[in-house]
């Protein structure tokens, strides 16, 4: 790798993609930076977040939440927007860059389904033509989703290679890419792939954090001492993370999926077992094995259960200015029925994993002292697997008549 | 030591023939099997083949070839395996050029320059890895430095356009033409301005031009005959395997008449 090179964050990032793809790579590169310093581009961005999407959503106070855990607690609330996520601050952006580049086509991968209808979403606004690559595991785990998509006239690609999840759509997304780059945009919809895709999708979802900074400021009339977000690829925790990182007095603290323990080898931990390697275009740490073939990831969240982790992540682990935890399936139900109970807001699981650890991280601060969670999304499309997950009696909450 | 792949690329040169590159997947139908298909194809006349080293998210490939690597990662197969297997091909003889076709991050696993001295030792004479760009071609190159190690095979692409001087620029071994856009083993599906394309390449290269992905039959590149120095088969190849299960005699018969129609 070479140093200095924008391409890279510190030795993660890079364009580990065909010789087919890196002019692609080069004119989405220039296409972006061109729009993203465009006025008018900006301007019909910032519409959509508000007229669409409904942006800006609220920095809630949850005070039932402070109160149990001991320290103030804030969500913003990425539950609130149109869809349901985060996923489609993203989306439009790159949809809009794609309509700016004459493609007519956009391509995604999805794993918990909320990015596959945030695609399916703006390419039905925009008049696109949409196909989505799911894992077979995946379409059964998030039925509704597929459904939704569906009835926003996408085609749903069901992906039967390898683990059936997001690895493996994603893998399939890239190879329909290399054969259609010229009239399809590729739309990736965490904080991972090849350069320019990290720095896209931070760009996108940086919104989170610039208005969850401008919020607290004039709410508490100052910084937040953590700001914390839920870890798969990436993207949520990496627009939660952008505006704080040059604030040094803010802890910034992502969250991965541990599974069912790190210790059985059952996690989605990238970051605590992964070593540094190349997949889907990007140098980060991978759950990988002995022989160096990337290893399936398992968390009861089809959105966190990804075996790697966006480059920027991987560097601001090394740099130590981010901290990265991980929290078990049990550990995040628990703290997703909590939430219902305390606060009436049914969080995604993937969100949940963040509240899980907002307990354990409240306990090392005072009752004053401030932490930003971000509720990434809504956990209405995870009703069926909350409910398998407590008829399985692995949950403490082992009934909702309990 | 001349590497043998350059001492091939020359001698085909003298003869005035035009290669024939097979590509397999590593330890299928097993180890002793990929050993005695190799030799198989060295005496049916194969110039240069290309061993799969499979790995878990082939991206670069179609269904075939991913299957493949699926099959034969199950079955334990591993870069030590096959660089033993290289190992004993050569002590027993073998002299057919071989190419690794691998994915970086097997490499970089495996630390390079630990994996750059695996290939001095065994014999391995190229490596061609689909997903590393020039632009990323930094670090593997420092490791190839050594006496005797592999070349890296460059490869081209239909949309590389500009980009031809630059990537072919110091290459060695021969240029690694893909026929068409996206994955290996889509049948027919080639560029449409595929002549356009392999012509430019063929002008602009200093070392023989071959044409891989899609390619089934020696007529299939009748049609650039005159812009190529040679064709790479692989998932029709790995597919002609499975349906003789993986008989040798089935790979000799394929290697040695595809061989001879393409000098015709």
């Amino acid at each position: 790798m070479k140093k200095n090179d924008k391409r890279y964050f510190g030795e993660f990032g890079g364009q580990f993609v065909s010789e087919s793809l890196m002019n692609t790579l080069k004119e989405l590169d220039l296409a972006y930076e061109a729009a993203i310093h465009d006025e008018a581009f900006l301007k019909q961005y910032d519409y959509y977040m508000k007229q669409y999407v409904g942006r800006e959503n609220p920095l809630y106070f949850a005070e039932n939440l402070s109160r149990e855990y001991g320290t103030k607690i804030y969500l913003k609330r990425e539950d609130l927007n149109h869809t349901g996520a985060h996923k489609i601050n993203n989306v439009l952006g790159q949809i809009l860059l794609a309509k700016r580049m004459g493609k007519k086509k956009v391509i995604a991968e999805t794993g918990a389904g909320q990015h596959g209808v945030a695609t399916a979403t703006g390419a039905a606004l925009f008049g696109m033509e949409c196909t989505v690559f799911m894992g077979e595991e995946d379409m059964r785990r998030q039925e509704l989703n597929v459904f939704r998509m569906k009835m926003l006239g996408a085609k749903v690609e069901c992906v039967l290679s390898g683990s059936r999840t997001l690895k493996d759509a994603t893998n399939e997304a890239i190879r329909t890419w290399a054969k259609t780059a010229e009239d399809t945009f590729y739309v990736i919809g965490s904080a991972v792939g090849p350069y320019p895709y990290p720095k896209i999708v931070k760009e996108f979802q940086s919104v989170i954090s610039r208005e969850s900074k401008r919020q607290i400021l004039q709410a508490e009339g100052r910084l937040p001492d953590v700001v914390m977000a839920c870890v798969g690829g990436g993207s949520n925790s990496i627009g939660m993370f952008a505006d704080f990182i040059d604030e040094p007095s803010v802890k910034l603290i992502g969250v991965e999926a541990a599974g069912l323990g790190i210790e059985t080898g059952k996690h989605a931990s990238a970051m605590a077992l992964g070593k540094p390697g190349t997949l889907h275009g990007m140098r980060s740490y991978l759950l990988q094995d002995d022989d160096g073939n990337i290893q399936v990831a398992y968390s009861v969240s089809a959105g966190l259960d990804y075996p790697g982790v966006g480059p920027e992540h991987a560097c601001l682990k090394d740099s130590g200015r981010a901290a990265y935890v991980s929290v078990t399936d049990r550990e995040a139900i628990e703290a997703l029925m909590e939430l219902c109970r305390l606060e009436g807001i049914i969080p995604a699981i993937e969100s949940a994993h963040a509240i899980a650890f907002a307990r354990k991280q409240a306990k090392h601060m005072r009752e004053d002292e401030i932490m930003i969670v971000c509720l990434s999304g809504r956990g209405d499309k995870d009703v069926h697997t909350v409910a398998d997950y407590m008829n399985s009696g692995m949950c403490r909450e082992s009934s909702l008549d309990a | 030591m001349e590497n043998r792949i350059e001492q091939k690329m020359q001698n085909l040169k003298t003869n005035k023939e035009k290669a024939l590159i097979t590509y397999m997947t590593a330890g299928l139908p097993d180890m002793a099997g990929s050993k005695a298909l190799v030799k198989a194809q060295e005496q049916a006349g194969t110039d240069v083949l290309e061993l799969g080293i499979p790995f878990s998210d082939p991206v670069a490939d179609g269904p075939v070839i991913q299957n493949a690597s699926c099959r034969s990662i199950q079955l334990g197969t591993n870069l030590k395996k096959v660089f033993a297997m290289m190992k004993e091909l050569r002590e027993e003889g073998a002299e057919i050029p071989v190419a690794f076709m691998m994915y970086y991050n097997t490499a970089l696993h495996f630390g390079l320059e630990q994996f750059v001295e695996e290939c001095i030792s065994c014999g391995v004479d190229g490596l061609i890895i689909p997903d590393l760009p020039i632009e990323e071609q930094d670090d593997i190159k420092e490791a190839l430095k050594k006496e005797g190690a592999p070349l890296l095979i460059e490869l081209v692409s239909p949309v590389s356009g500009e980009r031809i001087p630059e990537i072919l620029e110091g290459a060695r071994g021969f240029a690694y033409c893909v026929s068409g856009m996206g994955v290996t083993g889509q049948s027919g599906n080639f560029h449409r301005k595929l002549l356009d394309y392999l012509s430019e390449v063929k002008r602009v290269s200093k070392i023989p031009v071959m044409m891989g992905f899609g390619i089934e039959q020696a007529k299939d590149v009748a049609p650039v005959k005159d812009v190529i120095d040679g064709a790479i088969v692989g998932s029709h190849f790995i597919k002609l395997l499975e349906e003789n299960d993986y008989k040798a005699e089935a790979a000799r018969n394929y290697c040695s008449s595809f061989k001879k129609e393409l000098n015709e």
